[in-house]
């Protein structure tokens, strides 16, 4: 047995050469009430990975380019759902044309950065740290968490949900995040024994990584002691409608979505959910593949903005999709298109202030050989969403300022 | 159970503390002594210390090898490294011959792959090709998805295991006509007239020469060299044959008659289909030609940042977590000087100073199939792979599946409050189905050289049973660093 006084201790620190510390460190982590949280709006990021077409989702159906760039994978102006004379949604999208219709959808057009990347990884850390440029080491999400929205340290402010990383827009030093596939195996299992042993193995790591494994074990705790009743406390008031198989997907947006809506309905602090549908990449067979996830992230984004106004939360959430890049005007052989840029994005809620914003790019007049100009940085919506929705100052999470989009009611 | 012969004796105790001070509050802990005997030196530390070092030792040298080169080791394994020379011993392991994976009763199901090979990494001596196997799997990536009820991720595997520690030239050329590859990144579907960009940007920003090293213009001109490649279907004689359709069939219809043409020795191939190439002069990486796949290659192969890729990609993975740019050139020195040959990449990282130092220790974080592949042969508990096919969702480790091309996190990228939940969960379910233990003192000093931080120690000496004592190893961070 070995006892305290076994311990001999010596005060020398070690200092590694080339090893750098982990860029998160321990911090505290504060149990999940709402004191010194700054107000009770949510922002849900939903991340479509692998680069949607934007073009197959809001559809200039009155330009004769379009058809002409897409001879086999184009949708005709029959039967598109039409949002003003020029364009229209994917026919797939019924959810969301009635969500633009009562005037809680957002759509930005032409969204995109200078000197377009067409690689996924690059595309992805530019959208992540707000940077086109490349040289955040940390997530915008993550700066405003740490910075500002949760700098107490909640464990639930902020949450990656149907996921098992910490995405990397939310990684930030001193950000505390919370990442949980689901509720039920978000435990320790094993009984009582466990659930105290377990992370008490955690809290002095000694090595580089001793100060990850503190904050990740911790936030597990607090989390999952905040969390132990909230079944009791959310029922679903619609039908989600999981689905694994859609194809290349890889996750459960819809289970994504009702764990989402349980976190805001159960906890206070929550502030600011990720949750992730892949598979866009389509070079391939775009026309059944891109279908199949629009619809799903239709029937899945539906139900879940039905869920928090149900629950009369319709006023605290706003949600805002996001992908790396959009794609090529022209399809390619495989009924499928190569990477691109420019795209539209959907912010969506109560308090948004639905409408078109920014300009659809010509599909004739284009940048790198076929690809869309932007009109409207990414930034810009990065912005307002950060002063307009959370009411944060979006200065220090972005470096400099951008023009900001009338996208947010003000009550 | 419980009595003072399961708890860390003050007898065993060396009782050397390099511990680290922060701020006011230092924090003590202890290392066990070890057999062989040096003394352990401080290594890089954190908030909390530094982990006390045993790598001055054969045995601790011996043990931070085969976590890192293989998936851990039984109590023998590790006997008989560390009565070897360690230049032996590396020889050794990068020579070990691979064992071919036991047959899969059903190829086309890729779950049940997966579980063979997850059964293969548990018990086959030859780990260090299993080894090889998953980190290329994790750099040369596919996923199952667009061949499902096909042979293909067998295929892939086992081209990885017979390959993979040959030179990377072969490889790669093996790769590009891999019928899993072939699928996941649209090579089937790119012709002359339409080339498919998808897998010439991802060879060349991920697989070989890594972002900002080609142009947009070099991935275009990329796709028509690769354009072309296709899958056939060869009898056991090599002639072509008609592949099953899936229209018309069920699915089980169809993986059952795709798997009696297997069994008849038939197999699918990738081919370069020479009337869907496109024969035009195209100008890649500053050469120009009508190039195909095979002069692709050499080109991409004689670019200047294509070794030290692959260097730092394998440093990252079995050294440590930030390469420095002198490491990552000596490396890929080495490398490109061999002709781009395996072995001898892996041998220059086994062999440098940044593995063997004080600084290397505990300085990787076991991926999940890693950990779980450690913690099946800690106990041999093989029949435990049907339960790690299930378990890498929760830590983010799905093989065959990974989250996009570019692979999976690796080091702190593993780590978060969600993935840890499940590598508690996991141990605690191999616990649970655990008949008896081996000797839970001798594992924390075979597993975990004796190194424990105070809290293992605390968790360890407080449990009650053996189980729980293995419980505290197997969930202890110790474990989960390499």
């Amino acid at each position: 047995m070995i006892s305290r006084r076994d311990f001999m201790v010596s005060g020398i620190t070690a200092t590694g050469v080339g090893i750098t510390v982990p860029p998160v460190f321990a911090k505290s982590v504060f149990a999940a009430t709402m004191e010194d949280v700054h107000n009770d709006r949510v922002l849900v990021i939903l991340q479509l990975g692998g680069g949607n077409d934007g073009l197959n989702t809001v559809i200039p159906y009155a330009d004769p380019a379009y058809l002409q760039a897409r001879p086999t994978i184009g949708i005709p102006a029959a039967k598109i759902l039409p949002l003003n004379a020029q364009i229209g949604l994917n026919p797939v999208m019924p959810g969301m044309k009635k969500l633009f219709d009562a005037g809680e959808v957002a759509l930005v057009q032409g969204v995109g950065y200078p000197n377009p990347v067409y690689s996924h990884f690059e595309g992805l850390y530019i959208w992540e740290h707000a940077d086109p440029t490349m040289q955040q080491n940390e997530g915008w999400l993550g700066k405003l968490l740490a910075g500002q929205l949760n700098a107490q340290g909640h464990a639930l402010t902020g949450c990656a949900l149907g996921q098992a990383s910490t995405p990397a827009e939310l990684l930030a030093q001193n950000a505390t995040v919370s990442v949980i596939d689901s509720i039920p195996t978000y435990q320790v299992q094993g009984g009582a024994g466990r659930r105290v042993g377990a992370p008490a193995l955690y809290k002095r790591t000694p090595g580089i990584y001793g100060a990850l494994y503190d904050q990740a074990l911790t936030t597990a705790e607090y989390g999952i002691a905040a969390l132990a009743d909230s079944q009791s406390r959310y029922t679903p008031s619609v039908t989600y409608t999981p689905q694994s198989t859609v194809y290349g997907s890889k996750n459960s947006l819809a289970t994504s979505l009702q764990l989402t809506a349980e976190m805001i309905v159960t906890q206070p602090s929550v502030k600011i959910c990720h949750v992730v549908l892949g598979g866009f990449d389509t070079h391939q067979d775009e026309d059944t593949r891109q279908n199949a996830l629009l619809a799903y992230v239709d029937s899945a984004v539906s139900a879940f903005m039905q869920d928090i106004a149900n629950h009369g939360m319709a006023d605290r959430v706003v949600l805002m999709t996001w992908s790396e890049f959009g794609r090529r005007v022209a399809e390619n052989g495989g009924k499928g298109t190569d990477h691109g840029a420019a795209a539209p994005i959907f912010v969506v809620g109560k308090p948004v202030k639905g409408g078109v914003f920014g300009e659809q790019p010509s599909l004739t007049s284009t940048v790198d050989s076929g690809n869309l100009q932007y009109n409207v940085d990414f930034r810009s919506v990065y912005q307002t969403l950060i002063r307009d929705w959370l009411q944060a100052d979006p200065t220090s999470v972005l470096g400099a300022s951008f023009p900001e989009l009338p996208i947010i009611r003000t009550a | 159970m419980g009595s003072a012969n399961v708890k860390l004796s003050r007898r065993q105790v060396l009782g050397i503390a390099a511990g680290g001070v922060v701020g006011a509050a230092g924090f003590r802990y202890l290392t066990l002594k070890l057999p062989g005997g040096s003394q352990p030196v401080a290594s890089a530390a954190g908030p909390a210390g530094a982990w006390a070092s045993p790598l001055s030792s054969a045995r601790g040298l011996a043990a931070h090898l085969l976590r890192r080169a293989t998936f851990g080791y039984t109590p023998a394994e590790l006997d008989a490294a560390a009565a070897m020379s360690y230049p032996d011993l590396v020889e050794m392991v990068v020579n070990q011959a691979a064992q071919p994976l036991p047959s899969v009763t059903n190829p086309t199901n890729h779950q049940a792959v997966v579980s063979a090979w997850y059964a293969h990494m548990a018990t086959t001596p030859a780990q260090f090709p299993e080894r090889m196997t998953l980190f290329w799997h994790g750099l040369l990536t596919s996923d199952y998805r667009k061949a499902a009820r096909l042979p293909f991720v067998l295929q892939q595997n086992e081209l990885y295991r017979s390959t993979g520690r040959s030179d990377l030239r072969t490889l790669i050329n093996a790769v590009t006509y891999d019928p899993l590859m072939i699928r996941y990144l649209d090579l089937e579907e790119s012709t002359a007239a339409s080339p498919n960009e998808n897998y010439s940007r991802e060879l060349m920003e991920l697989f070989t020469l890594g972002v900002g090293n080609y142009t947009e213009t070099d991935v275009r001109e990329g796709a028509r060299a690769f354009s072309g490649i296709r899958t056939i279907l060869v009898d056991a004689s090599g002639r072509r044959m008609q592949p099953p359709k899936l229209k018309g069939s069920t699915p089980a219809a169809y993986a059952q008659t795709v798997e009696q043409l297997l069994a008849q020795g038939a197999t699918f191939k990738g081919v370069l289909a020479r009337t869907q190439h496109d024969n035009g002069s195209k100008t890649f990486l500053g050469h120009t030609g009508n190039l195909d796949p095979a002069q692709a290659f050499d080109i991409i192969l004689s670019q200047p940042s294509f070794a030290p890729h692959i260097a730092r990609s394998a440093l990252v993975q079995f050294c440590t977590p930030n390469p420095s740019t002198s490491l990552i050139n000596t490396v890929a020195t080495a490398f490109r000087t061999s002709n781009f040959d395996i072995k001898t990449l892996m041998r220059s990282i086994f062999t440098s100073e940044a593995f063997t130092s004080p600084d290397a220790y505990r300085s990787l974080v076991r991926g999940p199939a890693d950990y779980m592949v450690a913690t099946m042969r800690a106990l041999s508990r093989p029949d435990l792979a049907a339960t790690c096919v299930q378990s890498g969702a929760g830590m983010d480790q799905i093989l065959y599946d990974m989250p996009t091309v570019a692979g999976w996190p690796s080091n702190q990228g593993w780590v978060s409050s969600g993935a840890w939940l499940a590598r508690l969960n996991f141990a605690n379910r191999v616990v649970a189905t655990q008949g008896s233990f081996p000797d839970p003192v001798d594992a924390i000093h075979v597993q975990v050289d004796g190194v424990v931080g105070p809290d293992t120690a605390a968790v360890f000496n407080a449990s009650q049973s053996d189980g729980d004592r293995w419980y505290a190893l197997l969930a202890s961070p110790e474990f989960q660093l390499k």
